[in-house]
């Protein structure tokens, strides 16, 4: 379980986050709505380690995340798709995909990770061996999102996966880490752009706007309420 | 044997020595945009380490070690104590550090070995080799000075591109932040960068120092050579580095033996400049098309 | 670099009338300076603004157009050969020497400006290094118009009639270069707030952006480095004069990294910053050797002492003050006033700047 509390952040005199809180149930997805500005990217820049809170906490499962180094919140067990280029453009597609899951050292169960994203990304399959830079827009995502399922994580931070993919594949992501939600246990928090279609598959979800918490609760019941999606979501 | 072969062989011998010195700056400024002007007095600094080890009787082998271990050491020392805390800091502040710890290791070794100027034993004769009855101008030492250089070239080259270390270091120096999420420790891997490249700068310092006598400064040229060399390679490749590190060997060979050697310098001047005007950013720099 | 930004514009928003004033009174206060002070002093005080002369040149080139020179030594080597050329066989008049030296060595300047502004950053570094080490080598190689490694002497100037004839020579020497220093800094602080000054700052902060705003990059770049270079010729002629004799050992890398280090401890981008670096370049050593020779040590540590203590200044000065001691001074002002209520010219904004981390290259 992922509890947020109480999260103040702010980049010198911009107060991003105006003591947010919010709790993620294992093995659910959790949309973080908002529009552009709201500090959703802010929120889980600070849950993996790399932006410092004013005040606040973050726990999983328990466990303070606040002083420890992104690199030490990632071995925990926390994947981060960052919003936009999340690729190393100067590496391989492999090199980028085993990058993902190389703090794990369980090889065997690495190089099944690997073909399982190649499965499910045939596009990457045939360019292995290219420099990621080589990559267009939506293939980068791609890359970007199975990287961070190559290190099998128990809660995947995604920001705004969709930026570039075609419907086709988003579908296609989004239902595979809807059948690793259910299967595995995996836990989400999903930043989106498309509020009606991140309430489609979330569980629960929260809506930012200007760094505070302006609606929670569980995802359909959101989805339903008229005010809430003329004044926020833009549906 | 003509001239131009004398020069030739002498040239690749001095540019492989360079092409080292080249190669340690590459890899710190691959590791940390870090022009690391103190390289050299890094390695004139594990030249005398050596010495010192010889003068107390340890055997040449042991004290080759003692030079390469304690580059290792010092890199790691410099990166973590100096560079670390100025990550984040402007770059002419770095070049500054740099030059700073330059001096200071520069006044530091005549404290402590003595200042006086010392000759430096190398590993092999260094009288040329006798083919039949005639002898050229390449010696057992020349052929050690390319064997060891290109033995921990081709180590470094496995390491990075066919390791999971390898593959980290090169990540953590692309990007630090997203390595960060992927659980790379990213600070070690820059500490053993530095690590790395300080023991290529020792040993380009063992190599040449039985050619150029041991004092404080002995170094500064080959530094000033071994960048003109990664200049001219283009920074953020290490073929080049190799590559510009070889030709400032040869060209300087070449100008110092057919124009006189207190031209060498003014030789490497004219080169670089005729190179950075066609390529101005090195000869294996690769132009990025595409966002990154 | 916001921090930077609004001193210069504090700087800029002097009025001519008041940059002359502001002179004329360091002027007067230097040269009342020189009649109290011996002959060992003034020759400090001369070195102090020749060091100011070069590195408020350099200072122009790198704190305000970006362009990171290792070579400026080899320019003032320039200055200095025409000089000493040009008393070889005449006796010439001070200023015309000087006018003289800061002409040829601008001209050459434009050679190098122009191969120096399709460089950038390491790469105008590596460049202009192997300048710094190529040139006095040309000098050594070319005996019989250079001098070779023995170089060319330098006739003293001697002080004109009217001073009298007990007239210290090393305080007419100060003289000299205090003026030459005092004009130099009238004119750059003058640049700096015309429209030039301005493309300078704008083609240093964002290439593209200036391109875009219709500043012709290159050339601003060339300018830069012309008028740089002619500073640095103007204190290679006093230095001639200066140090009486002109040779390659006088012009090596150190001289350069001397004056990249002046600007960076001094302050980055401001004409106060070329001051404080040059007072840290003269007396830091001096103070240094002072303290080595009072201590009782072996020669072999007293005679490296003072290199030791400077090269930790210089590494202690980039961990503890990154902003040199012209920045670390406006800091402490501008925290000061706040604390005190008021609010420095120009608002608060990026006087204890943020840096943007984003900004940074
Ligand atoms: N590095 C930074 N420095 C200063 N301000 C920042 C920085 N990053 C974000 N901000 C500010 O913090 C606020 C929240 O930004 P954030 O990136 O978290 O928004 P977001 O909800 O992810 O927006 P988007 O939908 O556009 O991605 C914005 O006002 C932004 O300008
Ligand atoms: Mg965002």
């Amino acid at each position: 379980m992922l509890e947020v509390v109480d999260l103040t952040v702010a980049y010198g005199p911009v107060v991003a986050l105006h003591g947010v809180s919010l709790t993620v149930q294992d093995a659910s997805i959790t949309a973080v709505l908002g529009a552009n500005g709201a500090g959703k990217t802010t929120l889980v820049r600070t849950i993996s380690g790399l932006v410092r809170p004013r005040a606040g906490s973050v726990r999983l499962d328990g466990r303070e995340l606040i002083r420890l180094p992104p690199e030490e919140i990632a071995r925990l067990g926390i994947a981060h798709v960052p919003q936009g280029q999340g690729v190393l453009a100067e590496l391989t597609v492999d090199e980028n995909l085993r990058l993902g899951g190389l703090w794990r050292r369980d090889r065997k169960a690495q190089r099944g990770a690997l073909d399982e994203t190649y499965e499910l990304f045939p596009p990457l399959a045939g360019r292995r061996h290219l420099t990621a830079f080589s990559l267009s827009g939506g293939e980068r995502q791609m890359l970007s999102v199975g990287r961070a399922l190559v290190a099998r994580p128990r809660l995947l931070l995604l920001d705004e996966p969709s930026l570039g993919l075609a419907r086709r594949a988003l579908v296609q992501i989004m239902g595979r880490i809807k059948a690793l939600v259910t299967e595995r246990g995996l836990t989400v928090l999903l930043i989106e752009q498309n509020a009606k279609s991140a309430l489609s598959v979330a569980d629960d979800a929260i809506v930012l706007h200007l760094g505070n918490v302006v609606a929670h609760g569980p995802a359909q019941k959101l989805a339903d309420e008229e005010g809430l999606r003329h004044a926020y979501l833009g549906f | 044997m003509s001239r131009f072969f004398v020069l030739s062989l002498n040239g690749l011998t001095q540019g492989a020595i360079y092409a080292a010195m080249a190669l340690a700056l590459v890899m710190i400024w691959r590791a940390t945009q870090v022009i690391n002007f103190a390289q050299g007095a890094m390695a004139m600094f594990t030249t005398y380490l050596a010495l010192f080890a010889i003068d107390h009787g340890v055997p040449y082998w042991l004290a080759f070690l003692v030079a390469l271990s304690s580059g290792l050491i010092l890199g790691a020392i410099v990166e973590r104590v100096i560079v670390r805390p100025v990550e984040s800091a402007p770059p002419l502040n770095v070049v500054i550090l740099t030059l700073g710890l330059l001096l200071f290791l520069e006044a530091l070794a005549p404290m402590l070995f003595g200042g006086q100027i010392r000759s430096f034993p190398p590993a092999f004769s260094i009288v040329g080799l006798h083919f039949g009855n005639s002898q050229v101008a390449f010696s057992p030492f020349d052929a050690f000075t390319l064997g060891s250089v290109l033995a921990v070239m081709v180590l470094l080259l496995v390491l990075f591109q066919k390791t999971d270390l390898g593959l980290r270091m090169r990540a953590a120096a692309f990007n630090p932040d997203v390595s960060r999420l992927l659980g790379i420790r990213v600070g070690r891997m820059l500490t053993l960068g530095w690590s790395l490249a300080s023991l290529v700068g020792a040993l380009a310092g063992v190599l040449i120092a039985p050619s150029l006598l041991l004092y404080p400064t002995f170094m500064d040229q080959v530094l000033v050579f071994g960048f003109t060399g990664a200049v001219l390679g283009g920074l953020d490749s290490a073929v080049g580095a190799v590559v510009g590190g070889l030709l400032m060997g040869f060209a300087l060979s070449y100008v110092g033996g057919y124009l006189g050697s207190d031209l060498e310098t003014v030789g490497a001047l004219v080169i670089l400049i005729a190179v950075l005007m066609v390529r101005p950013r090195g000869l294996f720099s690769r132009h990025r098309l595409r966002q990154a | 670099m916001v921090a930077v930004h609004s001193r210069l514009d504090r700087l800029a928003s002097r009025t001519l009338g008041g940059h002359l004033l502001l002179a004329l009174g360091a002027a007067v206060l230097l040269l009342l300076l020189s009649t109290q002070i011996g002959a060992y002093d003034n020759y400090n005080l001369t070195a102090v603004a020749i060091f100011a002369v070069a590195a408020a040149g350099l200072n122009l080139l790198t704190g305000l157009n970006g362009q990171l020179s290792l070579g400026h030594g080899a320019l003032m080597a320039i200055g200095a050969y025409t000089a000493s050329l040009l008393l070889k066989d005449h006796e010439l008049p001070v200023v015309l020497v000087l006018l003289l030296s800061v002409l040829s060595t601008g001209l050459i300047g434009i050679v190098f400006g122009y191969a120096a502004a399709r460089l950038r950053g390491p790469y105008l570094a590596g460049a202009t290094l192997t300048l710094a080490v190529a040139l006095p080598q040309v000098a050594t190689r070319y005996k019989s118009i250079f001098g070779g490694e023995s170089g060319l002497t330098v006739p003293p100037t001697t002080p004109p009639a009217w001073l009298g004839p007990d007239f210290p020579p090393e305080r007419w020497l100060a003289w000299i270069a205090v003026a030459a220093a005092v004009v130099t800094f009238v004119l750059l602080a003058n640049l700096l707030r015309s429209s030039a000054g301005r493309a300078f700052r704008a083609v240093r902060d964002n290439e593209a952006a200036a391109a875009l705003a219709g500043i012709d990059v290159a050339r601003t770049q060339v300018l830069a480095f012309v008028i740089s270079a002619a500073c640095a010729g103007l204190a290679g002629a006093l230095f001639a004069y200066w140090s009486g004799v002109t040779a390659p050992a006088g012009f090596g890398v150190t001289l350069s990294l001397q004056l990249v280090t002046a600007i960076v401890i001094g302050g980055l981008g401001s004409l106060a910053g070329a001051v404080w670096g040059s007072l840290v370049l003269v007396f830091v050593p001096s103070l240094t050797s002072g303290m080595a020779s009072t201590l009782n040590v072996p020669s072999a540590i007293a005679n490296n002492l003072p290199l030791a203590i400077y090269g930790g200044i210089l590494v202690i000065a980039m961990l503890v003050a990154p902003h040199g001691i012209q920045g670390t001074l406006t800091r402490i002002l501008t925290i000061g006033r706040a604390r005190w209520g008021h609010t420095p010219a120009g608002g608060q904004k990026g006087v204890v700047d943020w840096d943007d981390p984003a900004s940074d290259p």
